[in-house]
């Protein structure tokens, strides 16, 4: 080939190249501007506004005050003055971290626990179309019924009171309106509605576990619970992997339960992260703060997630 | 083709002429909650359209519990609805602040019939808005209970320690009957301190308030009116509870009687009731109680505003007040004339006592117009459940509040 042809031949492949890229963009053009517009510019605009003093009206009325927001939020001058001890026990925002922590780290393993043993169950028994309907049934049913239905059995003299105190345990409280118990019952809740979900995920990944495994750990004399702990566990891996990113992310999120059965009480002992920022954004009308907090979460999410992708490879089958 | 392109254009053009042609007739749109379910909403648009012919009252409503967060994220994305009724009195300042209230030109407007209550609405001496409504808290209770229990019925003029002694002797535990009733709201059961008109729920000291929750918690433990943890859990709303016919007293706003009167037209409940004075503190004059503003404010946004103007002048003025009061709602207009209205809705109590309970001697506003309101309510609020579900004890309570507060402002 002369060099005019390799340059001919170049220019096409350039052509094609660039024709390929263009066809790639126009597929993802339509998810990505709906990305950008409803969600990049709001997140690029929170971060501006987290500097600035704005209740909402008249634009010309934002006041930039540098970092005075985050100040107010992690109440420095009261933490200096005090030690961290307040932070955590008397500011809002050391308060619904506390909460949100304690929320998600209880759910997340519970969830998963739930969940995988209902999949286990149900991967083989009789009757399972019918039984993995009925667990993934709250996952799409409305979330306020759902809510509605559980503050009502969870009242002082409530069914789930009177099975407890059926087994001889003198238990007579309401669950939502006790301080250490209304946290319980936002965990109670989101288990049961989420572990439906998480069941067929579980049950997808069941499927795809070789035989041959299994049968080499019978013919080796493994019994079930060495199979499930030796070949089951570790086959899940990508799995639970998987769950554990999206469930920790989505605890962080925790809203609608809350909003619906305790409101953030009783007192501030189920305020949580975005009921906090749904406070100051919605009801006192200081934009600047309440973006100041999504911020805070936005970096704790994104820590969160940071680390558990790096820490990916253990979790991979290879 | 051209012809029958020709013929439905022209068809257009005369469809989309009519309104234009049936010009005279104004719509005015007005914001505000549960505008199928309140009577006097829907008196005043009637007197409204009926004295202004030619002009449609158009309402946007709005779900009660959601209404301060929904409008003001309507205004903020720049809603053009002419009118907004306000139904806090810091909502009106949030907005005044951020620019959505026209300020209002009341030259030549008579507002003496407010009694002072409209300086609640001004900000630097101009009026932002007016207000129609005033509520104040009364005692109801339910004559028919009283009468078979044989007790004498409470009266305009009753303390504190009377009417607990009344509650628990209405009590009764087989028959499944509350001595009184207390909503979850800080308002319904501690607002009283308020009501000596010097000490407000912003003073940054709360230490009065525990005589009202020891009233609260002793009447609790007596079983003589059921337990804040049930109702929260439950969401029983006042209204029903009381409509049930087991409750022989209820501390609650004005507006309920309308909504009593509409109950007992269409059967929801058929006893006799009365309306009292809420009890006072010993040594306090009878009759005084707190209550809260509703009033208009026209939208900046408006391009109708003198119309708008129009119809926020008539509902706060005699007309309007007129109108308001013949469901039985209370106008904030005081005039004779008006508490003659009122007391002459079909349904009204007919005795002595629930008429004069019409003049109280002394209203007390909820919430006060002061600094850091909202951030002051919502720490009463927290702290007031804790209380109220005994997770701390009403000194732990309220010390929690004067230091929360205190910090606020430190």
């Amino acid at each position: 080939m002369s060099q005019a042809e390799v340059r001919k031949v170049r220019y096409k492949m350039g052509k094609l190249g660039r024709k390929n890229t263009l066809i790639a963009y126009s597929f993802l053009a339509p998810n990505f501007i709906g990305f950008a517009v409803f969600t990049l510019v709001p997140v690029l605009c929170a971060i501006a506004l987290s500097l600035f003093e704005w209740n909402g009206g008249d634009i010309s009325k934002l006041k930039f005050v540098g970092l005075d927001n985050y100040a107010t939020i992690f109440a420095t001058k009261k933490v200096a003055e005090k030690g961290i001890g307040y932070f955590f026990n008397r500011a809002d925002l050391g308060i619904a971290l506390k909460n949100t922590v304690y929320y998600t780290v209880v759910t997340v393993p519970l969830t998963i626990v739930c969940a995988l043993a209902l999949a286990m169950v149900l991967n083989k028994i009789k009757g399972a179309v019918f039984f993995r309907t009925v667990f993934f049934f709250p996952y799409v049913s409305s979330m306020v019924a759902i809510c509605v239905c559980w503050s009502f059995m969870l009242m002082k003299d409530g069914p789930i009171n009177q099975m407890i105190m059926a087994l001889g345990i003198n238990f007579n409280k309401s669950w939502t309106a006790d301080g250490s118990m209304a946290i319980w019952s936002i965990i109670l809740v989101s288990v049961w509605r989420n572990m439906g979900y998480y069941m067929v995920l579980y049950l997808a990944a069941l499927q795809g576990i070789p035989r041959e495994l299994m049968e080499a750990a019978t013919v080796d004399g493994a019994n079930k619970w060495k199979q499930f702990l030796h070949v089951t566990l570790p086959q899940l891996k990508p799995t639970t992997f998987f769950v554990s990113v999206m469930m920790v992310i989505s605890c962080f999120k925790i809203y609608d339960v809350v909003a619906i059965m305790t409101d953030g009480g009783p007192g501030r002992s189920t305020k949580m992260l975005v009921t906090y920022i749904y406070d100051e954004a919605f009801v006192k009308v200081r934009y600047g703060q309440a973006s100041a907090i999504s911020m805070v979460l936005l970096v704790i999410v994104l820590l969160v997630t940071i680390i558990q992708f790096s820490s990916e490879k253990k979790f991979s089958n290879d | 083709m051209k012809k029958l392109l020709a013929v439905l254009l022209a068809a257009m053009m005369l469809v989309l002429a009519i309104p234009a042609l049936a010009e005279g007739n104004q719509v005015l749109t007005v914001v505000t909650w549960d505008a199928t379910t309140t009577p006097y909403l829907i008196a005043q648009k009637e007197a409204f359209e009926a004295s202004h012919p030619g002009v449609t009252i158009e309402y946007v409503d709005v779900a009660s519990q959601d209404y301060a967060v929904k409008t003001t994220t309507m205004l903020e994305g720049g809603d053009t609805s002419d009118v907004y009724m306000i139904k806090e009195i810091d909502n009106l300042i949030n907005w005044q602040a951020q620019g959505f209230a026209a300020p209002l030109d009341t030259t030549g407007y008579d507002m003496s019939g407010f009694v002072g209550t409209e300086k609640n609405y001004a900000v630097d001496g101009v009026q932002y808005a007016i207000p129609f409504r005033s509520d104040f808290w009364v005692l109801f209770y339910n004559k028919d209970l009283f009468e078979a229990a044989g007790v004498e019925l409470p009266n305009n003029d009753m303390t504190w320690d009377q009417y607990v002694e009344l509650a628990k002797k209405m009590t009764d535990k087989e028959k499944g009957i509350y001595g009184t009733h207390y909503h979850t709201w800080l308002s319904a059961v501690v607002n009283w301190e308020v009501c000596d008109g010097e000490t407000t729920l912003a003073d940054g000291n709360y230490d009065g308030l525990s005589y009202f929750y020891g009233i609260y918690q002793d009447l609790e433990d007596y079983g003589a009116c059921m337990s804040y943890a049930d109702l929260k859990a439950s969401g029983l709303h006042y209204s029903a509870a009381f409509a049930n016919g087991n409750i022989a007293m209820l501390p609650m706003g004005y507006w309920y009687v309308s909504t009593l009167i509409g109950y007992n037209k269409d059967g929801t409940c058929n006893f006799n009731w009365g309306i009292t004075a809420v009890p006072h503190m010993y040594g306090m004059d009878a009759g005084s109680s707190f209550g809260n503003l509703t009033g208009a404010m026209i939208n900046a946004k408006s391009e109708k505003k003198d119309l708008a103007w129009e119809y926020v002048s008539w509902l706060g003025g005699v007309e309007g007040a007129k109108a308001t009061a013949s469901v039985g709602a209370r106008p904030a207009w005081v005039s004779e004339e008006v508490a003659a209205a009122m007391s002459s809705v079909e349904g009204f109590p007919a005795d002595e006592n629930s008429k004069a309970a019409l003049l109280p001697s002394h209203v007390s506003m909820e919430w006060p117009v002061a600094e850091k309101v909202s951030d002051i309510k919502t720490i009463v609020n927290e702290e007031h459940s804790l209380i109220m579900a005994r997770e701390v004890t009403i000194e732990e309570g309220i010390e929690e509040m004067n230091e929360r507060v205190a910090e606020l402002f430190q």
